[in-house]
């Protein structure tokens, strides 16, 4: 029973970590241009699928790469097709929110029916960036060195993030926009060059979660979807725009899911966050840590 | 009789007190002025009237009922109306379309209701709009746009109106024009109350002067007595903005 | 024809634009053509009788979502919910009354889970209404896996059809269709109507008019309930299985936005012309082409280029260029 517990605490402490980078990216594009973007979840997905192609033979025989390399690969690959996605189609509608809802969430679809097409819609599994696990009989446990890579490269990843928009100038400017666009605009902070900085992190941020996501539980065309809308209730609990509310949220939820799933059974994934992200709209709409919406 | 009567009424933003215990009385058929600095109060009391803020304290009647607490449709409702600082028409409605929104009534159940055509354009020749019924606001000048911000508010059918700043952006003859116009509705049984940050547009209009200074009530007597107060002076630097 | 047409523009009275020649020719042939369809549709029958359908949903979404700008994510809970409550009851309840004598539960049930819905949330100006609907969507999809005892799970239940027969499902779609968007044109005309735009361009000035915005936002969502029940109840019997895929999964929702914002978004009768717009390139048209996943990239692909391009919408435009009208639009 001990072992039971004690295995899924340390689950959902590393999966967590995870989810953490995906709601972030979520909410910096959300707190910075008011930008609901459905796409983020394709991009969960194409880091996954570009870290497939490059570390395994099986798309190009030719090419394969360490995982390590692949890592980067994918991160890149997420974080372009995260620019483009602004530069080519959002920044032109993004004065209009529904517009934006669909266009995004259609662009997401059309991206998962072109990796069904490219890759067929079964699931494939990823190399792991760093194999085999670590047993600890004394206390009952088994963890995945991938497993601790994601927990710990995701930690160093957000740290360098936090450092990044609170120490310097270009990070602040993120953080100033996020709070009051005009303000922004009126000291000077060149929007453009913020919005494509936000898009860049957060699709960067996106492609790492997505190569994680894809070794830990699966790689299809559909596996936008769950995480996405995971993303949207941690954001929602966490407080939109809040950096620091993602991650707390996302510990909550993926200490609620973990324990949900492995005390209840996998029929009852997403049920229990759903409801508690129902609550806080009701309760407490800023969620934790945000700000309630004024001058809108 | 006591149309409105404000106890006590003060309204805190998180640490910053924006009316510090108001008071203050208004008799049906009055024609009071509201006047002080900018940023002193005299908004953040109408908001507190029409519900538009929850009041930190104290309390708002209207004959006699309480609306303190009442929501902005409901205050709308028992009688007054209020016409903003900055105009806020429905820009895809024409001028007679943004009228008759104000006279539909509240009611789920009312396809038909409202007023006719001929209502429309006798409240539209109240304030003198008639001409441009079927113009959309953003084509109209500031002036008739102020207008139509009154129209709406008369639509309802108060017995109070508030009024935020009327002349701000109208030239001497259009002033003249609107103070004509605001005395005619006080004839016509409208109670009213206008707020200006100076008293050079008020003097003439009103009999009454109330006056508010970084959210405390400092004068409320005759425009003649306020201009001649020591405090209300002190309040305005060099008193030039009082006189005139 | 153009003594019909006066008589029709005088008895729409002054709340209705006039309709000149052209606009008024369009409606009649379109009319005309759904009601004779089973004489030219041959084996399209299924695909304009499905149309009907998703114009219901369609239009359903449009009455409160595209009037009041308060928009709802989740709108296939409403329609899932009648759809399920019927099956629910046929299958574990009374499985020998007359699928007819559910309809009326269906949509009640409909109705209950919008006020549900819409009265703890409509009173929060901001996306919160909008957050709520899309969490719904998401839960009740979830919710049939994990109560799947019950709903069936990813199989769903199987329910009886209404027909058998192909031109009288037709035909029971389209009673249903044009009545609502009979209703739905004259309630949007209506003050009703009027106020509800007026909400989604400046709710402050509605409260200043004296009027409880609130109360308006929640109706809109009632009388959008309605029509979305009867369409869910008619599409759970329409092929005779619910399940979640077809009836709730997230994409249902977005699919009945897409409609309404191709035809054009608050007017009634642009989601009806997107909803045939869609289901006949999704059934009709792409099939020829194209079949599987191709045929719903080109699909979705196609709607991507009308809602960035055409962003008012297909139908609006087309009734803008047959009026050469400038009138003050929403509608």
């Amino acid at each position: 029973m001990i072992e039971g517990f004690l295995s899924l605490v340390v689950t959902g402490a590393l999966i967590s970590a995870v989810y953490a980078l995906i709601a972030i990216g979520f909410t910096m594009i959300f707190g910075v241009g008011g930008i609901l973007n459905l796409a983020h979840g394709a991009l969960i997905m194409i880091g996954a699928y570009a870290y497939l192609v490059v570390t395994s033979t099986s798309t190009f025989a030719a090419v394969s790469v360490p995982p390590i390399l692949g890592l980067v690969v994918a991160v890149v690959a997420a974080a372009a097709a995260s620019l483009i996605l602004y530069k080519g189609l959002v920044q032109y509608i993004e004065e209009d929110v529904i517009i934006t809802f669909l266009a995004t969430v259609v662009v997401a679809v059309i991206a998962a029916e072109i990796m069904t097409l490219a890759f067929s819609p079964n699931p494939r599994s990823l190399t792991p960036v760093v194999p085999g696990s670590i047993s600890l009989p004394a206390v009952g446990l088994r963890i995945r060195f991938i497993e601790i890579a994601g927990f710990a490269i995701s930690w160093v990843v957000i740290g360098a993030l936090w450092y990044y928009v609170t120490r310097t100038d270009a990070g602040r400017s993120i953080l100033a926009t996020s709070m009051t666009r005009r303000g922004a605009k009126l000291t000077g902070v060149n929007i453009s060059s913020v919005s494509t900085q936000t898009w860049l992190i957060a699709g960067g941020l996106a492609g790492l979660a997505g190569v994680f996501l894809g070794t830990l539980q699966e790689t299809a065309p559909l596996m936008w979807l769950d995480p996405l809308a995971l993303a949207f209730i941690i954001v929602v609990i966490g407080g939109i725009g809040s950096i620091k509310g993602s991650l707390v949220a996302a510990y909550l939820i993926g200490f609620l899911e973990t324990f949900t799933v492995g005390v209840l059974g996998p029929e009852f994934r997403g049920v229990f966050s759903l409801v508690v992200v129902a609550a806080v709209i009701l309760v407490r709409p800023e969620g934790l840590y945000g700000r309630e919406f004024i001058d809108e | 009789m006591t149309l409105l009567s404000v106890q006590n009424l003060t309204k805190k933003f998180g640490g910053l007190v924006a009316v510090n215990d108001v008071s203050f009385d208004v008799e049906e058929g009055e024609i009071a002025g509201l006047i002080g600095p900018n940023g002193s109060g005299k908004t953040t009391i109408f908001n507190c009237i029409m519900g538009i803020y929850k009041v930190t304290d104290g309390t708002i009647s209207f004959k006699g009922s309480d609306i303190t607490d009442a929501s902005t449709h409901e205050v709308v409702n028992t009688g007054i109306a209020r016409v903003t600082q900055e105009s806020n028409p429905i820009g895809r409605m024409t001028v007679a379309e943004n009228i008759r929104l104000f006279t539909l009534p509240n009611d789920i159940l009312s396809i038909t209701g409202g007023a006719e055509t001929e209502e429309i354009e006798a409240l539209a020749a109240r304030v003198g709009i008639d001409d441009v019924l079927d113009e959309l606001p953003g084509s109209l000048p500031h002036a008739d746009v102020r207008r139509l911000e009154i129209a709406k508010a008369i639509a309802t059918k108060p017995e109070l109106l508030l009024l935020d700043e009327p002349f701000a952006g109208l030239n001497q003859a259009e002033i003249r024009e609107m103070s004509d116009q605001i005395r005619q509705l006080r004839d016509d049984g409208v109670t009213i109350i206008i707020i200006d940050h100076n008293m050079r547009g008020l003097m003439q209009l009103v009999e009454r002067i109330m006056v508010i200074n970084n959210g405390d009530w400092l004068a409320d007597d005759t425009p003649q007595a306020v201009a001649e107060n020591e405090a209300v002076q002190q309040a305005y630097l060099a008193g030039t903005e009082v006189f005139e | 024809m153009s003594n019909v047409m006066d008589r029709v523009n005088s008895t729409l009275g002054d709340r209705y634009a006039d309709m000149n020649r052209l606009q008024f020719g369009l409606l009649a042939v379109a009319l005309i053509a759904l009601i004779i369809a089973p004489v030219w549709g041959g084996s399209y029958l299924r695909v304009l009788a499905l149309g009907n359908i998703f114009a219901i949903f369609a239009m359903g979404w449009d009455i409160q979502s595209g009037y009041t700008g308060y928009i709802s994510f989740g709108h296939a809970v409403l329609s899932g919910a009648a759809a399920y409550t019927s099956a629910l009851i046929l299958t574990h309840i009374a499985p020998d009354i007359s699928v007819w004598a559910i309809l009326p539960v269906a949509v009640l049930m409909s109705v209950i889970v919008g006020l549900l819905l819409a009265v703890p949330t409509l009173r929060l100006r901001g996306p919160y209404f909008s957050l709520i609907t899309l969490v719904a969507g998401l839960l009740f999809y979830r919710g049939t896996r994990t109560a799947s005892q019950y709903t069936g799970g990813e199989q769903g239940l199987l329910v009886g059809r209404l027909t058998f027969d192909p031109v009288l499902r037709f035909y029971i779609t389209l009673v249903p269709m044009l009545l609502i968007a009979a209703a739905l044109l004259y309630l949007s005309r209506s003050n009703i109507g009027t106020i509800l735009i007026a909400i989604r361009e400046n709710e402050a000035a509605v409260e200043s008019a004296g009027i409880d915005a609130t109360k308006f936002k929640i109706w809109s969502f009632v009388l959008s309930s309605i029509p979305m029940g009867i369409g869910g109840f008619l599409f759970a019997h329409f092929d005779g299985t619910v399940n979640p895929t077809d009836v709730v999964l997230i994409d249902r929702s977005v699919e009945m936005i897409a409609m309404a914002v191709m035809g054009g978004m608050g007017s009634i009768l642009g989601p009806i012309a997107g909803a045939f717009l869609f289901v006949g390139l999704r059934d009709g048209i792409l099939p020829a082409f194209l079949s599987g996943t191709e045929r719903w990239l080109a699909l979705w692909v196609v709607v991507l280029f009308v809602i960035v391009f055409a962003r008012d919408g297909l139908f609006r435009k087309l009734w803008h260029r047959l009026g050469d009208d400038t009138e003050g639009d929403s509608e």
